[in-house]
């Protein structure tokens, strides 16, 4: 397993929810979708991406199914769970706890910074 | 939820990895051809396209080990290879595999049997309600000195004890069952309702014992098990009301209990009438079990202090028993029970321990010498890069599956063997519960385990050792890792110093078997039969019936062609539970005030007893029949008798107080008998004879001497004794049979022993013979040139067998410490040898140093064969 801190690992679960909270969608059509989504802002690192989804099957937030692409291919879809939605929305409200105490602390002027 | 969707998406990748492999190829090179796509969509060329797809993936098959960790089945993947890798490994060599197994297998097959033995016979709770508020409590003056209680005892206790939530009591007897079917003579163990309260088992049908039950007046009632009721009274429904005739006494059944209870408080009978208690006239005799189950939080210690003031309070009661030391004692039922049993299962459990223990070693040994063999093939592994631990973790693995296979055999093995020791040692109390339970397969399996992990430890351990790789990868067997030859020769070392105990304790329970088997009884047991009748006192209300039926009985067997002689007595030798032993004291040389008369086995016999036994009158005279019979109070005592309490002098003449009845007409001694073994033959002979003339017990042996028994004789006795009185239950016992079952126990002692160091011997033999096996193989080389330079093939012979024997002895003397450290322990089940007994010891070593030189010679032999050229041209 590469060197992957846990941060960076839940960040992608999440992103990887959210893209699926759509449409169900194959492997390199999430990474896709997360880069349009954000419009460019994140880049999904290919190689984790793989090992993530067995993880987040495992955990029961997603499952897979085999379909057929509209160019005629087969391709693994992967669709959102009940637990999966659940997760998101977890996700979503740890991601903007965190995301709003990160910013208030960063907007905190100390005495130095006072002119 | 969370748990089982993990759960089966792994097992999902464990058990159809085909498909997960495949699906894993077609989802990545779906993602590389859709990558390369976009990038040629945006102007990339295609060739560089593909290149470009692949490496922001990071490498197609690093990419697939990365799912393949995240899939969490790696470490069952890896065990799956080991088990895999492991099995080739075993069948490859099935030499080493089948002798392993079947080693083990046995150690565990006799561990596990003989646990299953243990536990249901020492270790298992006592099957009542809070069994460890339960004490019997007996009359007690000294250590081991411990009898059973009277009627004034428990009626004292009755009204005077505080420590007791329940009490009760009950007996045993024999008893003559009539009115279902053929007379038998069945026991029975009248008891008290107390006794059924204290114990806390209700019964599964009817009542049981009441209080109401035991006044005198009250109809006689019984509570019947369910397996009596079933095989005599039809079932358990059907026993209720119905009527058992014992010793011609009607009794109700008023109660049946559970299934499965054949005994209560430790006492086994079918039959459990109402105790009903006679009036008081004297202190003696003992003869009730007392029962009492502690009020909550009561101590054993509190119980004894209380039983020691009422012991305090009776005696000055009952000036016939003037014994102070006596105390009423309670002993914890569960030691009464299995007190017994310990020292027997014991030893069961420490020989069978020494086998496992050697079968291990032996195990050990083998894997060891193994493990020299695949050197090579281990150290090319670590030198590829595997890691040590993973190399440890594939020997372990393949250890444990021999050990398990092992286990699976040796429960087999313990299923089967389990029903032949429980009919076996069927003497045993409580052996009938033994079984095969979830903690013998526990113990199984762990055993198991534990041998795995342990056989294992040894190559790892040389494994660590080996740093000098190279030399063994290159495939020179130069043997150079003293650390395993070292280990290999310490195992063969302990084989020989674990086989000492064994060899030992079952040579002197062999020898004292032989022993006790030389003694003379004392009395010549071929031609005699005794036929045993307890006459119902409904029939024969008074003294002058029962003589009336004495007197006819034997002269109707007398007149039948063949028989020389006949007897009476009240017991028949050699009887090691017989149960009358009388107190009494010397009128000219009595006890000190205050201490515990002696008391000796008391029989009651007629005139012509000692000469149907063939026992000699040595002085004084016999007891005299016809009109000039004997009427006053007398006895005839034993040689060992006179010589223990009348040293030096004669006892003829003297007089005693018997059974401590001061009021009674003194006891003068007549006679001096030979020695006989009434007891049985470990036992003291020390025995005392009252007259039967005039005492009229009901129950009594009627012995014959015949010049031959045969079946026919038995039959012609029988229907005299039927043409005096039809009902009457007949018990026959032909006394060579007695004898020889008084020898059953001590036999079958040294049976098992004798199985284990058979065991234990051809362990340690094996372990010396595959140990030499093997340095032979190693060194043929080096033997070779030897035997090139003109060595004489049995200088290489005794090389290798001097070898052999040098562990064997070091083993030895290791083992002779230990054995005469533990020793002392068996002495109180030996008879007439020492427990350092010389000649014993001497065998043992003898033995193990021959077969020592056997198994090592057999390899020496073919040392001396090794052609030269082919040995040295063979690397």
């Amino acid at each position: 397993m590469p060197p992957e801190s846990a941060i960076v690992q839940r960040t992608l679960e999440m992103l990887v929810l959210k893209a699926l909270s759509l449409a169900p969608m194959h492997g390199w059509g999430i990474g896709q979708r997360i880069d349009q989504l954000s419009k460019g802002a994140f880049q999904v690192p290919q190689g984790s991406l793989y090992p993530a989804l067995v993880r987040m099957r495992r955990r029961g937030w997603i499952k897979s199914e085999w379909r057929v692409t509209e160019n005629n291919r087969r391709a693994r879809y992967y669709l959102l769970t009940p637990a999966g939605r659940k997760q998101l929305g977890i996700e979503t409200d740890a991601w903007e706890k965190a995301s709003e105490a990160v910013n208030a602390f960063l907007r905190t002027r100390t005495l130095e910074d006072t002119p | 939820m969370s748990f089982f969707t993990d759960a089966m998406v792994r097992v999902r990748a464990m058990f159809l990895r085909e498909t997960e492999e495949r699906e894993l190829d077609d989802e990545v090179r779906f993602h590389l051809e859709r990558d390369a796509e976009e990038r040629v969509r945006r102007g990339v060329a295609p060739e560089d396209a593909r290149r470009e797809a692949a490496l922001a993936l990071g490498g197609m098959e690093s990419q697939k080990e990365q799912v393949r960790d995240a899939r969490g089945t790696r470490p069952l993947e890896e065990l799956a290879s080991d088990i895999r890798y492991a099995l080739r490994g075993l069948r490859r060599n099935p030499g080493f595999t089948l002798t392993g197994i079947l080693v083990l297998g046995v150690g565990i097959g006799a561990t596990s049997t003989v646990y299953s033995i243990v536990h249901s016979v020492v270790l298992a709770d006592l099957p009542y309600p809070e069994p460890e508020r339960l004490v019997r409590v007996v009359e007690k003056n000294s250590p081991t000195n411990i009898w059973a209680l009277s009627t004034a005892d428990v009626v004292s206790i009755r009204e005077r004890q505080r420590v007791f939530a329940e009490w009760g009591e009950s007996t045993r007897r024999e008893v003559a069952l009539s009115g279902t079917g053929t007379p038998s003579r069945i026991v029975v163990s009248p008891a008290s309702s107390g006794y059924f309260r204290a114990i806390g088992i209700a019964v599964a049908k009817g009542r049981a014992i009441q209080p109401s039950d035991e006044t005198a007046e009250a109809p006689a009632v019984a509570v019947v098990t369910d397996a009596f009721a079933r095989r005599v009274l039809g079932s358990a429904d059907a026993a209720l009301g119905r009527v058992l005739t014992l010793d011609g006494v009607s009794h109700t059944v008023v109660g049946v209990l559970p299934p499965g209870r054949d005994e209560l408080g430790g006492v086994r009978s079918e039959v459990w009438p109402a105790l009903k208690l006679q009036p008081i006239v004297r202190r003696g005799p003992f003869w009730l079990r007392g029962l009492g189950r502690l009020k909550p939080g009561v101590s054993l210690e509190t119980a004894t202090a209380d039983l020691a003031r009422v012991s305090a309070e009776i005696l000055p009661m009952w000036p016939d028993f003037r014994d102070s030391t006596a105390k009423l004692t309670p002993v914890p039922l569960r030691e009464v029970i299995v007190g017994r049993s310990v020292k027997q299962v014991g030893l069961f459990a420490g020989g069978v321990a020494l086998v496992l223990l050697l079968a291990i070693v032996n195990v050990a040994t083998l894997v060891l010498v193994r493990a020299s063999a695949r050197e090579q093939e281990l150290a090319v592994r670590l030198m590829l890069g595997a890691k040590r631990g993973r190399v440890a973790r594939l020997l372990v693995t393949e250890n444990l599956i021999l050990t398990l296979t092992a286990a699976m055999l040796g429960l087999g093995l313990a299923f089967v063997g389990l029903d032949l020791a429980v009919a076996q040692l069927q003497s045993m109390p409580r052996i009938q519960d033994a079984a095969l339970d979830w903690r013998v397969i526990a113990l199984g399996i762990g055993a198991a385990v534990v041998s795995g992990i342990l056989v294992s430890l040894s190559p790892i351990a040389a494994l660590q050792g080996n740093t000098n790789l190279a030399s063994h990868a290159t495939g020179r067997r130069t043997d150079t890792s003293n650390r395993t030859s070292r280990m290999r020769a310490a195992f063969v070392v302990a084989e020989f110093a674990l086989a000492w105990p064994l060899l030992v304790a079952s040579g002197l329970l062999l020898s004292s078997f032989v022993r006790l088997q030389r003694v003379d009884p004392g009395f010549d047991p071929r031609g005699l039969v005794s036929i045993g009748v307890n006459l119902p006192s409904i029939r024969y209300p008074n003294d002058t019936t029962v003589f009336q039926f004495r007197a006819r009985a034997l002269q109707r067997l007398a007149a039948i062609p063949g028989v020389v002689s006949v007897g009476l007595a009240d017991d028949v030798p050699p009887d090691p539970n017989h149960g009358n032993f009388d107190n009494f004291n010397l009128v000219h040389k009595p006890v000190p005030d205050g201490q515990a008369e002696p008391a000796v086995p008391w029989y009651y016999v007629d005139p012509t007893y000692f000469e149907t036994l063939g026992i000699r009158i040595v002085d004084g005279r016999g007891y005299r029949s016809g009109n000039t019979a004997d009427t006053l109070p007398m006895v005839i005592v034993s040689e060992s008798w006179a010589k223990q309490f009348t040293p030096g002098e004669s006892p003829v003449g003297r007089q005693l107080v018997q059974g401590g009845c001061y009021d009674c007409p003194r006891t003068t001694i007549i006679g001096v008998v030979e020695d006989i073994r009434n007891l049985g033959p470990a036992l003291p002979m020390v025995a005392a004879y009252g007259s039967l003339v005039n005492n009229g017990t009901r129950s009594v042996e009627i012995l014959a001497r015949a010049r031959a028994v045969t079946p026919s004789l038995l039959q012609t006795m029988r229907n005299e004794l039927r043409a005096l009185d039809p009902e009457l239950p007949l018990v026959e016992t032909v006394i060579a049979d007695k004898v020889d079952a008084s020898m059953a126990d001590p036999m079958r002692w040294a049976a098992v022993l004798t199985a284990f160091a058979a065991c234990g011997m051809g362990l340690a033999a094996l372990g010396v013979f595959g140990l030499m096996a093997y340095t032979v193989r190693q060194r043929r080389r080096e033997l070779g040139v030897r035997l090139a330079l003109g060595a004489a093939p049995s200088s290489v012979t005794r090389l290798v067998v001097s070898r052999g024997m040098k562990y064997a002895l070091i083993g030895s003397g290791i083992g002779l410490v230990m054995t005469l450290l533990f020793v002392n322990r068996i002495q109180t089940m030996l008879f007439g040898v020492s427990p350092i007994d010389p000649a014993t010891f001497l065998a043992v070593a003898f033995m193990l140093a021959g077969s020592a030189f056997l198994a090592s010679w057999i390899p020496g032999r073919r040392a001396a064969r090794i052609r030269p050229m082919e040995a040295i041209g063979a690397d």
